[in-house]
């Protein structure tokens, strides 16, 4: 059974994609092993000289390097990602390379209409950096708008459709990470690309 | 044209700084920029609400008193520094300091791309309804290869990208100007109480503000430590004496008016006609309205105008009235608290004829009559001068700057 880890793309006590990636590991428990990980405690990137990671950053990079693929549920705070989200992608990236070519998939959530449409966006174009350089799993979107309402008192997502939307996303990410494997003839260069990235002061 | 140049970078060696710094020294006569850093702005976290952090609150306070705010962006990760989104999601939480700001974005990086991608996702999140800053449009600039782009002064090398700046920040004064008078009317300023009829958490009450020994009354009122007792300052311990030595030794005269308008100190060195103004040990504790003439509170009051709004953080005004041996400068200076609150003005006057003459002394150098050079550096203040020579009419001085620069050049 494929392990995944569901990071939690804010730093917030309440948050409505938590609730999402709670409610994908209960749902899809029979089809994967889904790990929440949270980003609440690691603290401000500050671009160290010894390029040595705080413990947490570290953890989360490893658990992230065992992992057979990535769930990222985001909100938006001012059309984008939020800072606590690119301050942890900040750290996964500075010399340690968990996401060369790892498959993620993008959630969101949002109270009001858009479901986090922007900051998905930003996020796609973020894990696509040489640093970064990601697997994201192409043409799919999972916006989950008026978040608030969007569960019961079990946590369940409400609508069907929802429910049904993201059956078949999660069936196609399972795919997807299988055709991943299998997309490894530019690994090396990625991974070489990624480890020679400078970080010097820019 | 008061300017805020926000760092976007928390590194300790950023090319944006030293960016940002250029244009604050090259382009001083287009505008006046306070090159402001981002690292001490916690990890925005909408659980532990931090608004109301000095850092926080002091960059609020400078954008709010600002014209208009150049931003320069790195970029990691395909996108602005976590840190300088942070920064923006504070000021679009509670606060909102940036609303129908002027903004102008910069940027610097290492490859040829300029920080591209940032600089338009800085774009897109300053359009945020919570944020609603007015970025200026087209005009990009984008600075690659940075390494090679600045020489050991920090100058940048390229002329034609030295000239391309100049046309866009050229630009970006014009679009500050065309956005306030957009805006309408700046609102009038708020009267000052010059009668200090209101109450700061440091006002000690119950004693005659006017009488001949506030001092003593107030002191024994709050129960004030004096003599050997130590006071602990940032950065040091003194003593109420070695504190009154350290002032009284100050070659300058010093007065504290707090935030309410009340005249709370000078170091009491001389008596009062010896004074370069004069002050006398009863008039401690006035109301400032009762420290100058009538006909001037208009003018001391336009001075604490501006220091309290932050549309200027000093007042300087040179009173021609000491003869041609002296140089005498009334300096009104906004003081803040950490958070950037005002506080009250520190006024020192000083006689600034002694240092010039060591200073040529020391350098070898002579001043040259050059009127123009003269009077274009104290054009500056021009508009000021009437309203501020005003201020510290207590000896009714009444000069405008063209008496100030010949003053200056007679010598």
């Amino acid at each position: 059974m494929n392990h995944f880890i569901g990071l939690v793309g804010t730093n917030s006590d309440h948050s409505t994609n938590r609730k999402l990636l709670q409610f994908m590991q209960k749902h899809f428990s029979d089809k994967a092993q889904i790990e929440l990980v949270e980003i609440r405690d690691v603290p401000m990137f500050n671009k160290p000289e010894d390029k040595k990671l705080p413990a947490l950053a570290q953890e989360i990079a490893d658990k992230m390097s065992e992992a057979d693929g990535v769930i990222i549920s985001t909100p938006e705070y001012d059309h984008a990602v939020p800072a606590s989200l690119m301050n942890t992608l900040n750290w996964l990236s500075y010399g340690v390379f968990p996401f060369v070519d790892k498959p993620v998939m993008i959630t969101g959530a949002s109270y009001g209409t858009l479901g986090s449409s922007r900051a998905q966006a930003h996020l796609r174009q973020i894990l696509d950096a040489p640093e970064l350089k990601a697997r994201i799993m192409p043409s799919s979107e999972f916006l989950l708008g008026h978040s608030l309402q969007a569960f019961d008192e079990a946590g369940n997502l409400v609508d069907e459709q929802q429910v049904a939307t993201l059956e078949g996303l999660f069936d196609d990410f399972l795919t997807f990470v299988s055709i991943t494997k299998q997309l490894n003839h530019a690994h090396s260069i990625n991974r070489k690309i990624a480890e020679n990235f400078s970080w010097e002061p820019i | 044209m008061k300017l805020v140049g926000i760092v976007g970078s928390n590194a300790e060696l950023s090319y944006n700084r030293i960016l940002l710094k250029y244009i604050a020294k090259q382009f001083s006569h287009l505008f006046e920029m306070e090159v402001i850093e981002i690292k001490d702005v916690p990890l925005f976290n909408q659980s532990d609400d931090q608004t109301n952090s000095p850092a926080i609150q002091r960059i609020n306070n400078k954008i709010m008193h600002a014209d208009g705010v150049i931003i320069a962006t790195p970029e990691h990760n395909h996108t602005i520094p976590a840190g300088l989104k942070s920064l923006i999601e504070w000021l679009s939480f509670k606060i909102h300091p940036l609303e129908n700001k002027p903004v102008m974005i910069v940027g610097a990086s290492y490859y040829a791309q300029g920080s591209s991608r940032a600089q338009l996702h800085l774009r897109q999140i300053l359009d945020a309804p919570g944020v609603n800053a007015i970025v200026m449009p087209g005009n990009e600039f984008l600075l690659g290869k940075v390494k090679e782009a600045f020489d050991e002064q920090g100058n940048l090398k390229d002329q034609g990208t030295q000239k391309f700046l100049e046309s866009i920040l050229q630009k970006f004064v014009r679009f500050v100007k065309v956005l306030a008078a957009l805006e309408g009317p700046k609102k009038l300023a708020k009267p000052e109480d010059l009668h200090a009829t209101g109450k700061i958490d440091t006002t000690i009450e119950g004693v005659d503000m006017a009488a001949e020994d506030w001092v003593e009354k107030a002191a024994e009122a709050v129960d004030a430590v004096e003599g050997k007792t130590y006071v602990k300052l940032d950065r040091g311990i003194l003593t109420v004496d070695q504190l009154n030595y350290f002032l009284a030794s100050m070659p300058m005269e010093l007065t504290y008016a707090d935030s309410n308008n009340q005249f709370l100190y000078y170091n009491h060195t001389l008596p009062a006609e010896e004074m370069l103004a004069s002050r006398t040990p009863g008039q401690v504790g006035n109301p400032l309205a009762d420290c100058h003439p009538l006909k001037s509170l208009k003018n001391v009051e336009w001075v604490i105008q501006q220091l309290r709004s932050g549309a200027k953080d000093a007042v300087r005004v040179h009173v021609p009235t000491h003869g041609p041996d002296k140089y005498v400068v009334h300096n009104y200076q906004a003081m803040h608290d950490k958070a950037g609150n005002y506080v009250g003005i520190n006024e020192f006057i000083l006689d600034f004829k002694p240092i010039i003459d060591w200073y040529l002394k020391q350098t070898g150098q002579k001043l040259v009559g050059d009127v123009d050079a003269v009077s274009g550096a104290s054009a500056n203040d021009n508009h000021d001068v009437d309203g501020v020579s005003g201020a510290t009419a207590n000896d009714g001085v009444h000069k405008n700057v063209d008496t100030v620069s010949s003053t200056s050049v007679n010598h």
